[in-house]
């Protein structure tokens, strides 16, 4: 491994994959055990994405995702988003095909960005702050750009494993 | 016990402010431990019983917390009425059965809201939990002590959640007084409570049988007067104790913190003496409870100027919790203005049908310049509601059948002591 970053700028970039990975992978966790109940007891209801694209949907393409919301593919579409989430959360988490999973994260993180893009420049249902144009998709979309272009799979990770096991076959065929 | 109207505004002012500063949310704080959600969707849950009280807790049922798979009841007037309350609540129909026993067979139930004659409390209640079925079981226990055992036992047996349908618990203004004035001892020490349920009417219920051929002797009743007013034949109830005293028994002893040990009774049946009725309709009722604290409970039918109310009486302040739905302070600084009894009109307020325990006949009327209470229903909702979060999550339940037990031994032991006409202890 001859990586050219300092020891701390490879600590600080696992530590972001990890966390986005952890976001991506507990939303979906979420959407996959619902209907669920809160340890306080408030039912937690069954999970569909009808209600982000009905409700927060702003922007140019606001009247795209309004359609989707009563299209007959909606359960199509939360067995995507939920299937996506959890499958890019664990591959940043775990650092296994972390590229694919960079990109696959930076689809989603689009798809819900292009759905509500804030251009109003108050607040939005469903958001805590205010925002304009930037929101928190774009900045986390920017985040996995990172993780993206600096190819962490090959400081940390499962994705190492994998590369050594095939550093390790292709030296045994050339011995 | 009439306010004035400046009474009741004192009253309710100091209410509200000896809890205001009580903090509502501490018990989220301790479980502020980072624990995920449960898996899991709405409680399955049937109906045995779709009378007044259990079409009240069907309409209050969130279809959020349980889904409504079945109804069981003898008589098919009360399937048909509830299927109405269903319809009106926006929710699918259920599945209707004259047998309790085969509802348990045929549907995948989780848990059953249980509001039968009292007499068949403990059995159809055992049965389930036998059964594997949580339960909901409306107040009192069961019509004995035997009956009270025989649930507590089968709960204990077969793990089952039992919860005794105690509206009061569910209730924020008694959550309220209890958490910020009661427990912090606000009013003092406390010898005194004074139990107040007083109504205007001969507690019968006039209904048409579902049909010209319809026998209920098939379960024991042998008229459909039986059947339809349970309430007067000492074969299916306890009277006016158990409908109505249980209520405030049970808060007395959680408010006291402790069961009564003996008590005393005088009651019989003065008014309704030409109506076919076995229980009477005149109570009077001394319950004794440790260190000299005493909890008199009386109900009549024949004078509805009191309506129904507890207060309690201590050193430093008198706390009243009237109809349910609204509670006042009163400071014994300023007592001999603030609780002397004084007359005010009363206005005649919309009736609210909504329980066995509050028919139409008279006490459905408030005094006037009450409108600042709660909803009444809102407590049933939280009751079940928190019953179906007791199944899914653990959640403490409230009223389990060992504090059930306590009042309903306490009643019982009242109407003993009225026909013996002596002092009865308690075991």
């Amino acid at each position: 491994m001859n990586n050219k970053e300092s020891r701390l700028q490879q600590v600080s970039l696992i530590v972001l994959r990890t966390l986005v990975g952890w976001h991506f992978l507990y939303e979906g966790f979420y959407k996959v055990i619902a209907p669920a109940w809160s340890r306080e007891g408030v039912p937690l209801g069954r999970w569909t994405s009808a209600g982000y694209l009905k409700g927060a949907a702003a922007g140019p393409f606001a009247g795209l995702f309004h359609r989707l919301a009563d299209s007959p593919w909606l359960d199509k579409i939360d067995l995507l988003v939920m299937v996506g989430l959890l499958l890019v959360g664990l591959s940043l988490v775990l650092g296994l095909f972390t590229q694919a999973g960079c990109l696959g994260a930076l689809l989603l993180l689009a798809l819900f960005y292009l759905s509500a893009i804030p251009i109003s420049g108050t607040a939005q249902t469903g958001a805590e702050g205010a925002y304009l144009i930037v929101n928190k998709n774009l900045i986390e979309a920017a985040a996995v750009l990172v993780l993206f272009a600096f190819r962490t799979g090959r400081i940390a990770g499962l994705d190492l494993l994998r590369a050594r096991s095939v550093a390790a076959r292709t030296e045994a065929v050339a011995s | 016990m009439n306010l004035t109207p400046e009474e009741e505004e004192l009253g309710r002012r100091n209410f509200l402010k000896a809890v205001a500063t009580t903090p509502a949310l501490a018990a989220l704080g301790a479980a502020a431990a980072v624990r995920g959600p449960v898996r899991g969707g709405p409680v399955r849950v049937g109906f045995v019983g779709l009378g007044g009280q259990g079409r009240v807790l069907l309409g209050e049922t969130d279809p959020a917390y349980a889904q409504v798979r079945a109804l069981s009841d003898i008589n098919p007037t009360r399937l048909q009425k509830a299927d109405e309350v269903l319809a009106k609540a926006g929710v699918p129909p259920a599945k209707h059965y004259e047998d309790w026993k085969t509802m348990l067979q045929k549907e995948d139930l989780e848990a059953v809201v249980l509001a039968v004659p009292l007499w068949m409390h403990a059995e159809v209640a055992a049965g389930c939990m036998e059964a594997g079925k949580h339960v909901l079981c409306e107040k009192m226990m069961a019509w004995d002590a035997e009956g009270c055992r025989r649930m507590l036992e089968t709960a204990k047996k077969t793990g089952r959640l039992l919860e005794i349908g105690y509206q009061r618990f569910y209730n924020p203004i008694y959550q309220a007084a209890y958490d910020g004035i009661v427990k912090p001892g606000v009013l003092g020490d406390v010898f005194h409570a004074r139990l107040v349920w007083h109504r205007n009417g001969p507690w019968r219920r006039k209904e048409d049988p579902p049909s010209p051929d319809f026998d209920p002797s098939r379960w024991g009743y042998p008229t459909f007067d039986h059947l339809i007013n349970w309430r007067l034949y000492w074969k299916y109830s306890q009277g006016l104790l158990a409908e109505l005293g249980s209520h405030q028994v049970n808060i007395a002893n959680w408010f006291f913190g402790a069961t009564p040990e003996a008590v005393l009774g005088s009651g019989g049946v003065y008014r309704w003496t030409n109506e076919a009725r076995e229980v009477q309709d005149h109570v009077y009722v001394t319950f004794e409870y440790p260190h000299g604290r005493t909890a008199v409970f009386t109900s009549i039918e024949s004078n509805a100027y009191d309506q129904y109310y507890e207060a309690y009486y201590g050193t430093k302040g008198s706390l009243i919790l009237r109809g349910e739905a609204e509670a006042y302070l009163f400071d014994e600084g300023d007592a001999k203005k603030a609780t002397s009894v004084e007359v005010s009109a009363k206005g005649a307020g919309p009736v609210t049908e909504a329980s066995e325990s509050r028919v139409a006949d008279a006490a459905g009327r408030r005094a006037s310049g009450s409108k600042q209470g709660i909803d009444r229903l809102l407590a049933y909702r939280n009751e079940v509601s928190e019953f179906c979060a007791a199944v899914r999550v653990a959640k403490p339940l409230r009223c389990g059948p060992d504090k059930a037990m306590g009042s309903a031994l306490a009643c019982i032991a009242a109407n003993q002591a009225m026909e013996k006409k002596s002092r009865m202890t308690i075991a």
